[in-house]
């Protein structure tokens, strides 16, 4: 990387200069010249030269050329369709043998207006078609799964899906079948494309033959407005475009972000948006009334609510989900720690601050030599780009370990560290990596739990002790509402007070129910797990004014000042949290602040919540929140099939020692209770650990 | 996941070893697996060889569909091929083949009903200079002129083919 | 009978025999090349202008220099055979294999000495089942006799599909994954096998190596042509009496060839056309029975010598029937990977198939050759070549032919062509056809 070696090449006569190896396509780009390009894909590993669309004249090279196969060496003379006549007929030709097959159906494309091969007919194409004979015609469109439909007469073979595929979510689920002009993508006899990111090949595929199931006939591209936000699924913060239509969230798209998500985004992010529309959803304040709930008009809702926090005197535990808005947790601080002088709170999980000085891009970990893995979580489950990020590494030749092997990282170039799992909240890891000099990361359970302590921790400097009996619990979202200690402390509490999007969970337990809100519909800040404060957009008009409005007229119910705008109530926050940075620097592509000196700043609250261990028999249960579950997918059928698999995963030297089979029934027995479930072999756990889905272990835990 | 029966998984594991990468085995684990299904490749033969190789059962089809010689479909007791690439048709290959679909009473590409002979044709089998060519089991059969024919198929009906 | 340097000994000994083969010298070779220092094989081999048997007649010698020595390249290095042979035409490795098998390992371990390679894989065609068999059993006899020395020989079948010929299409088959061509640079020397420095030669290429060694140089070099000294196994075939492989010096003449050799056109019968390099080439005509059959020579005459692979064929074919008949060859065998060839092909076979029922018309003609013209020269490997080389070749050389289907409307050989609906694979419903893809 160090030392880039500048070389001169010449295109269509214009003279750039780049380093040594840039792609002939992106030398071109350098030059203002574009050259056209469908199977081309660098995020998709080495150049297959599949669709030829790239083709170019160069000097001393009979034969026209695939561009951005080639690489730009000093002296380098290219000339591109604009300049050379024979690679213009080269072009016209790939579309003319493209189109050939294609049923031309862009009237009833979902692609029609942001279709590149649209384009570049339009632009390089021939203006009619000599194909006289009758086209291969497929069923059409096909499920490749409840979430993607394949169009088999549009697709022009470039590869791109079953590249990413095998090359990039590895897991050599969409293949090509047949040869020859048979060659059609497939799925293993039709079954669906289960797997993390199967998304993503919507978005890569140039033309209309993989779409989304649930964008299909939705909209057309000029309808369209795509509002640029953060992911608020999990830890990582992907960044967004969130495609909304009327107010409508129709689609979630990739904002490649270089540093964070590297344009890929996983099923959860892409497709958990229908939530929104999920029948069981607050959309008036509600109250308990003996055994039913009555909807309340918002001024009873709001005098209901002050009531209840002055009811309590004091006796209040704030229970967050880490989910809550840097804006939202310090508010929620602010009204019941600065006006009510209750302080207790259960925190969503323990982020240490530690984590700040070995901070660094989640992309430096797909430059790593050797990446070390720890906390026998799965990674993909917890932060399914870092999987992402962790296979590119291996691909550029990382060595990847499960195991703290201390020389190793020492004679390491470019070593990093990720805990996956509990383990203090992260503080041990950046222990380990401070006394390495390397990144290190954690990966929380929540998708802004780091950001909402730090906001809670700023609202107050009141000391918390825990309130006996507990007067009011306000349960601050639905992955709190969903928490079986909180619900438990529901149980004891006088009364209890709940913001949150569904009613189901909630039922019976709140006293008192206030619409909430989704990351789609708000306004404010993020903090995901690199540390990187990202900007949270509105795309969606929510059914019920938002947290901050709501309680910004709770807070001037009991003399609180605080304003509704996420932009005032940030800057408060930033003057004590964040360096006084301002809201408006908060940008569209976030970047992140430079590590800092580690030292103690103790984490507020309890860790609570899944993943503990119990002792099984010879083996230790270690039990992980899937990624596809919690209150947003529950919501989603097209979700439904990606749901974990009732497997208990082991490494393969226990298997052995076992005498267990990859892919046999086995039973599970741990305190009375036992489970049936299939083995499978897993390289990214520690010896005698047996990991299994909270869905399938609920009888194996405590 | 399919489990295969055990002895099928050491035989592919050892053609593994004997690959700088194991990935390289894949064809010859098809070929074995091909052998124990009754000369085609079912669905679940496929899941066998991905457990042996380690691969996805996608990869297996995709790798299986790739190549003329894995059967993706059910094929006879016998197979008999002819090939009519040029020299074999300058020579007569056709003639050949209009014998055969006599002989047999079926047309290329299908499988007689008694399930005894899948009749086929090849691109050139690299017999061109004792063309006709005719391939009963794998086995070249060459020349093979149409008055051969009657001969053939009583040899192949009565099991010494191959 | 002039001298071999491939096949020498086959008709008197059964040289598939260690024993039989070492009687007459074999492996001696493989001594003088173990005794010198590696470098010096790649000078040989360089000096002798060994050029490839393969098709494309690259200096051996040049490729072997390609290769990193162990110093400068980073893992291992590979020496691949390429015995995939299915060049329509083509059947002299078959008998290479078959007859000659040790001369051929013996090739491949020099060849592994030249390069310091400890791995030598043979990708064999699947349907050359038993001469997988013959040379298997060679393999291990030499194995067992210790000849292999610490050099580890793996013979690996195919399992139908042309193009796993193409060097690296064969390259992904023998990976493991579909064999569809890898675009180049990287070229396999550098970056071959698993992406490490890699030796690919085809199977003659390989068996010729020792003679240059037994020979010497000037021995080896007055056989053949200047530019292209030596033997090479010309396979002729088609409507010739004597069909078969003959070992000849290379620059031997189309006329001797099928004359002399060949005993002449079958029945006496006229020549009308000659394929002098296997189906994929530009056909000749008559009037150029004189042209000697060397790389430069083919080439200088307007076609390739490409596999040796003579296909003679007499008057009574249609050249539109069989234009069609290798264009179905083509669209049967491309790999689907890039868009000119999986796509023009079966244009051109719907072209052709209209003309050759007498549907076609004078636009259908031309734009024929248009499709033709535009898929030359843009596809990922040769194949997209090939596939119009033979069949462009076939309209201008025969190019009344065509223009009588058309304007009569009907193909004039009247259901008498020696070719007539000769019916191909890609005609039937073969294996993994999509239900909904009509073939
Ligand atoms: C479509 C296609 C098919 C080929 N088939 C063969 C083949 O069957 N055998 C072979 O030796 N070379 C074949 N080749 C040539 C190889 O790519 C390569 O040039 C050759 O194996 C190099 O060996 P050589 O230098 O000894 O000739 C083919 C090339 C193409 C494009
Ligand atoms: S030219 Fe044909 S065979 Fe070669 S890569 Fe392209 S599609 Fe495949
Ligand atoms: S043409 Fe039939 S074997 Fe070669």
């Amino acid at each position: 990387m160090s030392s880039v070696e500048l070389v001169t090449v010449t295109i269509d006569g214009v003279e750039v200069q780049v380093p040594k190896g840039t792609g002939v396509v992106e030398t071109a780009a350098a030059a203002g010249i574009e050259i056209p390009v469908f199977c081309y894909e660098p995020r998709l590993g080495p150049p297959v030269g599949a669709c030829r669309m790239c083709l170019v004249e160069v000097e001393g090279i009979p034969k026209l050329q695939t561009g951005y196969t080639m690489t730009a060496t000093d002296g380098l003379v290219v000339r591109t369709a604009a300049a050379s006549e024979r690679a213009a007929d080269g072009q016209e030709a790939t579309l003319e043998f493209i189109l050939v097959n294609h049923p031309l159906d862009c009237p009833v494309c979902d692609k029609g207006g942001e279709c590149p091969l649209q384009d570049l007919t339009f632009r390089w194409g021939p203006g009619n078609t000599r194909m006289r004979f009758p086209k291969l015609t497929m069923d059409k469109p096909i499920p490749v799964s409840p979430l993607i439909a394949l169009d088999r007469e549009r697709c022009i073979l470039c590869y791109r899906c079953t590249r990413f595929s095998s090359d990039v979510a590895e897991d050599g689920q969409l293949v090509a079948r047949n040869r020859g002009a048979r060659s059609v993508i497939a799925t293993f006899e039709d079954e669906p494309y289960r797997g993390r990111f199967s998304g993503n090949v919507i978005e890569l595929c140039p033309v209309g033959a993989l779409t989304s199931t649930t964008y299909r006939f939705d909209a057309r591209p000029w309808e369209i407005q795509n509002v640029p936000s953060v992911c608020g699924m999990c830890p990582v913060g992907c960044n967004i475009a969130a495609t909304t239509r009327e107010g409508r969230v129709k689609r979630i798209l990739s904002r490649n972000h270089p540093e964070v998500d590297g344009g890929w985004l996983c099923d959860k992010g892409r497709f958990a948006y229908g939530h929104l529309a999920a029948p069981d959803r607050v959309v008036d304040p509600l109250v308990r009334r003996a055994r039913r709930y009555d909807e309340l008009s918002w001024d009873e809702a709001i005098d209901e609510a002050v009531g209840m926090l002055q009811a309590a005197e004091g006796r209040i535990v704030t229970a967050l989900s880490g989910s809550e808005t840097v804006e939202l947790a310090y508010a929620l601080g602010k009204i019941v720690r600065q006006g009510l002088g209750s302080d207790c709170a259960v925190l969503p999980e323990e982020v240490s601050t530690e984590l700040d000085a070995a901070r660094a891009p989640l992309s430096r970990i797909g430059q790593a030599d050797v990446v070390v893995i720890l906390g026998d979580e799965p990674v993909a489950e917890r932060a399914p780009i870092v999987d992402l990020w962790v296979r590119l590494a291996r691909r550029n030749g990382a060595e990847i370990l499960y195991d703290l092997d201390e020389a190793r990282i020492r004679s390491a170039e470019r070593p990093v560290l990720i805990w996956s799992g509990e383990g203090r909240g992260g503080a041990e890891v950046a222990r380990l990596a401070t006394s390495f000099g390397c990144p290190g990361y954690f990966l929380p359970r929540t998708a802004n739990g780091r950001g909402a302590a730090d906001a809670w921790a700023a609202s107050s400097d009141g000391e918390a002790e825990n309130p006996d009996p507990i007067g009011l619990l306000i349960i601050s979202g639905d992955e709190a509402a969903a928490n079986p200690y909180v619900r438990a402390m529901a149980e004891r509490a006088e009364a209890v007070l709940a913001i949150a999007m569904f009613r189901r969970p909630l039922a019976g337990i709140a006293d008192l129910i206030l619409p909430g809100t989704s990351y789609l519909e708000r306004d404010g800040t993020y903090v995901n797990l690199e540390g990187r404060l990202q900007r949270l957009r509105r795309a969606s008009i929510p059914p019920a004014p938002d947290e901050l409005a709501v309680l910004s007229r709770i807070g001037a119910g009991i003399g609180v000042e605080l304003s509704p705008y996420p932009s005032l109530v940030f800057d408060e926050v930033s003057a004590i949290a964040f360096g006084g940075r301002p809201y408006g620097e908060v940008g569209e592509e976030a970047e992140l602040p430079q590590p800092v000196p580690a030292g103690q700043v103790p984490a507020p609250g309890t860790e609570t919540g899944p993943g503990e261990r119990v002792e099984g028999p010879g083996l230790r249960l270690v039990t992980y929140k899937p990624l596809f579950s919690g209150p947003a997918v529950e919501r989603v059928s097209e979700l439904e099939f990606q749901r974990p698999e009732p497997d208990v995963e082991l490494t393969p030297d226990d298997a052995q020692r076992l005498g267990v089979l990859n892919g046999q029934e086995v039973t599970i027995r741990s305190n009375g209770t036992t489970v049936q479930l299939r083995a499978r072999l897993a390289e990214d756990l520690s010896r005698g650990a047996a990991r299994i889905a909270e869905d399938f272990a609920a009888g194996l835990e405590g | 996941m399919r489990i295969p029966p055990a002895d099928y998984v050491e035989e592919v594991h050892r053609l593994r070893a004997r690959y700088p990468r194991g990935r390289s085995a894949i064809m010859g684990a098809l070929r074995l697996a091909q052998r124990r299904h009754k000369g085609w490749l079912p669905p679940e033969a496929l899941e066998e060889v991905a457990y042996a190789m380690d691969v996805t059962p996608a990869h297996a089809q995709a790798v299986a569909s790739f190549y003329d010689m894995y059967n993706l479909e059910p094929v006879g007791r016998h197979i008999v091929e002819v090939c009519t690439n040029l020299s074999c048709a300058l020579v007569g290959a056709q003639q050949v083949v209009d014998a055969l679909e006599e002989q047999l009473g079926i047309p290329p590409g299908e499988t007689s009903d008694d399930g005894e002979v899948t009749f086929r044709l090849v691109e050139c089998a690299g017999g061109c200079g004792s063309a006709p060519v005719v391939i009963v089991d794998g086995r070249y059969k060459e020349p093979t002129r149409p008055e051969d024919v009657p001969g053939l198929v009583e040899q192949v009906r009565s099991g010494a083919g191959g | 009978m002039a001298e071999l340097t491939v096949l020498t000994g086959v008709e008197t000994r059964d040289l598939t025999k260690l024993d039989e083969y070492r009687a007459i010298g074999g492996y001696g070779a493989l001594e003088l090349a173990r005794e010198m220092e590696p470098q010096q094989i790649v000078e040989t081999v360089t000096e002798a202008t060994l050029r490839g048997r393969g098709g494309a007649g690259f200096p051996m010698g040049r490729k072997l220099s390609l290769v990193p020595p162990p110093e400068k390249r980073p893992g291992p290095a590979y020496v691949v055979a390429n015995a995939d042979e299915s060049e329509p035409g083509s059947f002299k490795d078959r008998e290479i294999l078959s007859r000659a098998p040790h001369r051929f390992i013996e090739g491949c371990l020099i060849a592994a000495h030249a390069i310091q390679s400890q791995n030598v894989f043979v990708y064999i065609r699947g349907e050359y089942l038993a001469e997988y068999e013959v040379l298997n059993g060679a393999v291990e006899e030499a194995r067992d006799a210790g000849v292999l020395g610490d050099v580890d020989v793996l013979v690996h079948r195919g399992a139908g599909a042309y193009i796993c010929g193409e060097e690296t299409a064969l390259l992904e088959s023998l990976e493991g994954d579909r064999g569809q061509p890898r675009p180049r640079p990287p070229f396999p020397p550098v970056a071959g096998l698993y992406m490490e420095a890699t030796l690919i030669n085809n199977v003659q290429t390989l068996a010729s190596v020792p003679a240059i060694l037994q020979l010497g140089v000037e021995r080896y070099k007055e056989l053949g042509a200047e530019s292209a000294p030596g033997t090479v196994v010309y396979s002729l075939s088609g409507n010739v009496n004597r069909p078969g492989n003959y070992e000849l010096p290379l620059g031997t003449t189309l006329r001797e060839l099928i004359f002399e050799h060949g005993h002449g056109v079958a029945e006496g019968r006229a020549l009308k056309a000659i394929i002098p390099g296997g189906s994929s080439v530009p056909v000749f005509t008559p009037d150029q029975l004189d042209v000697a059959l060397d790389f430069d020579s083919v080439q200088a005459a307007g076609s390739y010598l490409g596999s040796a692979a003579i296909i003679v064929v007499d008057e009574r074919a249609c050249m539109v029937q069989l234009a069609l008949r290798a264009e179905k060859f083509y669209m049967h065998e491309s790999c689907g990977k890039c868009t000119p060839c999986r796509e023009g092909t079966r244009w051109l076979v719907q072209l052709l198939e209209k003309i050759e029922a007498g549907d076609g018309t004078q636009d259908d003609f031309d734009l024929f050759v248009d499709v033709c013209d535009r898929i030359e020269g843009k596809s990922l490997c040769a194949l997209g070549d090939f596939a119009v080389w033979c069949v462009a070749s076939y309209a201008e050389k025969f190019r009344d032919e065509f223009q009588r289907h058309i304007d009569e409307g009907r193909c004039p050989f009247g259901g008498h062509s020696s070719v007539d609906g000769v019916v191909a694979p890609s005609d039937q419903h073969t294996h993994s056809a999509m239900a909904e893809v009509p073939a």
